[in-house]
């Protein structure tokens, strides 16, 4: 069982999903939230709204009194990529890190930079809003066994980041992630590149922890604190 | 040829204009070496040392498209200033008229020098053929009048040089900006055009079944208007990424995105992500949307599926576009069964000057990959 949460500032979709997820077993959508600053409790401004969103999501039966034990608990957070309060999708996905979940990015249009700019600040995957339910879970549940979730949309993504210090990648990385981003499944893309289909989401992993880790250099004292805590390494 | 910028036009007359000058005077040289000093070995390599300088400078200029200032100076040094001297040394030149052609010659280096070097640096060229050849005719006792006639005509070919450099310069450059002006005016133009044909679009689609869900008649959750509306989401979402990603350059991008909807309105629904598209000429465009139009039919038809995939990117300059689905698949040794896909697309790329490439492998789908140029 995998508990998710999802932040999204619209409605239709939160409603869409929660009625979604009540048909799949293994997934459980423990919270809903219109920000970020909503779904770790740090809104103190709008409390009595994030408690009803809570609520509306914790519609499948949650006994009450288990919110709070819950906020540490989610194994994804399914997060926005444009939110209307205005906060930046790194920042966002750098405090849910912190927070000790892991992260999978959905929006409506595949904007690159923003997807580039998501990966390096830590999330595990994305996905356009309209993929169909089985891609959805199954993305759920690579990225909540620590694998990516990878989608011809990331893909694309990243084979046409045109930024100077963009991380360097192998030809053969280059082409498999070029074959992926064309729509080829990733066996047909395995094929193409002479390599095996396992060998194929090796390369599509490695060239997401490039650019995870060209997101989060550690120079100062302060940097390497800031990245245990990230990476969970503290006690805590 | 390619007749370049303005600019690069302005240089490649300067250059003829300046070798022509160059030319009739070493024929006034042959002549006179020919007439007066055939038996002087001498003359001879003197003749040949202006004419190899000449090659250097006017050869390296056309081959470059400009002059480079190193042989410049190397030939205000040799065939200006040495010159002279090496024929009244060693070529028996001892009076005025038998040492005029080598002047002459010499004194058409200060017309590229004016042009080429800066403005220090052109003085002093300039004033260094004048005081040698001054110097050169009081050796040979010439009178005041030929020296300074002489004189003159060296100052005022590199002025004379240098004016008309100034004016077609600036006539060049201004014909840039103006050619600049006028291709950004186009670009305005086809955006707004582009503009128009998505408000049109819109209205026919996204606006009417929107209204028709707001007037109540419809059941918005009957299949029909829920693969409607995901179809305009598509095209919707499309429409947002292309004006956050596409650059300028509108023409492919136009011609891909109606080779789309035309297929969706089919039944299909596409994936389509657009990179930074080049820009190509509009018959290019036209040609390789139809070659798209082709693909996603045959997706439509043969593959067995109602999703396909479209990119459109740039590589190294060159336009590729690729048509993927997840299908049936085919046997591509095998052209039957409607296949005529391959020699269709690959008659059309091959007619632009293009290329097609169709991959396919039962049970894994289809891979059709455009590129422009080949």
């Amino acid at each position: 069982m995998i508990t998710i949460a999802v932040v999204d500032d619209d409605r239709m979709l939160l409603e869409g999903l929660r009625s979604w997820m009540l048909d799949v077993p293994e997934v459980r959508l423990a919270a809903a939230a219109a920000t970020v600053d909503e779904l770790l409790g740090q809104d103190t401004a709008d409390a009595g709204g994030a408690g009803a969103a809570r609520a509306a999501a914790d519609g499948a039966g949650t006994a009450d009194g288990e919110g709070e034990r819950e906020r540490d608990a989610f194994d994804v957070v399914l997060l926005d990529l444009v939110l209307r309060d205005g906060s930046q999708p790194p920042e966002n996905i750098r405090r849910l890190r912190a927070a000790g979940s892991r992260v999978l990015i959905i929006s409506t249009v595949a904007d690159r930079g923003r997807i580039v700019a998501a990966i390096a600040a830590g999330a595990d995957g994305y996905l356009t809003k309209d993929h169909d339910l089985d891609t959805l879970v199954t993305a759920l549940q690579d990225v909540a066994a620590g694998r990516s979730a990878h989608s011809p949309e990331l893909a694309f993504a990243l084979a046409h980041d045109q930024r100077p210090d963009r991380p360097r990648l192998s030809p053969k990385e280059l082409q498999v992630l070029l074959d992926y981003a064309s729509g080829l499944t990733l066996k047909s893309t395995a094929r193409r590149a002479g390599i095996t289909p396992n060998t194929a989401k090796y390369y599509l992993d490695r060239v997401k922890d490039k650019y995870q880790q060209a997101g989060r250099p550690a120079y100062t004292k302060i940097d390497l604190a800031l990245r245990v805590r990230e990476d969970g390494l503290d006690a805590s | 040829m390619k007749l370049g910028s303005g600019l690069q036009r302005a240089q490649a007359f300067l250059i003829v204009a300046t070798a022509l000058y160059r030319a009739s005077h070493l024929m006034v040289g042959l002549v006179a070496v020919v007439q007066h000093h055939r038996h002087r070995p001498v003359s001879w390599a003197v003749l040949a040392v202006a004419v190899a300088c000449s090659v250097l400078v006017y050869g390296t200029a056309r081959a470059r498209g400009w002059f480079n200032g190193r042989t410049v100076w190397a030939d205000v040094l040799v065939t200006g200033c040495a010159l002279p001297f090496a024929a009244y040394l060693w070529g028996g030149a001892h009076e005025a008229p038998a040492i005029a052609w080598v002047m002459v010659l010499g004194g058409s280096s200060s017309a590229p020098a004016a042009v080429v070097l800066d403005r220090a640096q052109a003085v002093l060229a300039v004033a260094l053929v004048a005081v040698t050849h001054a110097l050169g005719y009081s050796l040979v006792g010439a009178a005041m009048a030929v020296t300074a006639g002489h004189l003159n005509s060296v100052v005022s070919s590199a002025v004379l040089g240098w004016v008309f450099w100034w004016y077609l310069r600036r006539q060049g450059t201004l014909l840039d900006t103006a050619n600049e002006k006028a291709k950004e005016a186009e670009a305005q133009r086809a955006r707004y055009a582009e503009r128009i044909v998505h408000h049109r679009a819109l209205h026919d689609t996204v606006l009417a079944t929107l209204t028709a869900i707001a007037g109540g008649g419809v059941d918005a959750n009957s299949e029909q208007v829920r693969s409607r509306c995901a179809r305009e989401a598509a095209y919707l979402r499309r429409l947002i990424q292309q004006s956050a990603d596409a650059e300028a350059y509108p023409e492919a991008g136009a011609a891909l995105e109606e080779a789309v909807r035309a297929a969706e309105c089919l039944g299909l629904s596409v994936s389509a992500q657009y990179g930074e598209v080049p820009s190509v000429p509009p018959e290019v465009a036209a040609e390789v949307a139809a070659a798209v139009t082709e693909a996603l039919n045959n997706v439509l038809r043969h593959a067995g599926t109602g999703r396909a995939y479209l990119t459109a990117t740039g590589r190294d300059g060159r336009l590729v576009v690729t048509v993927v689905d997840r299908g049936k698949g085919f046997d591509p040794e095998l052209v039957t069964g409607g296949l005529g896909l391959r020699s269709s697309v690959h008659q059309r790329m091959r007619g632009i000057g293009g290329a097609a490439a169709v991959e396919s492998v039962p049970g894994e789908g289809a891979r059709v990959e455009l590129s422009w140029p080949a």
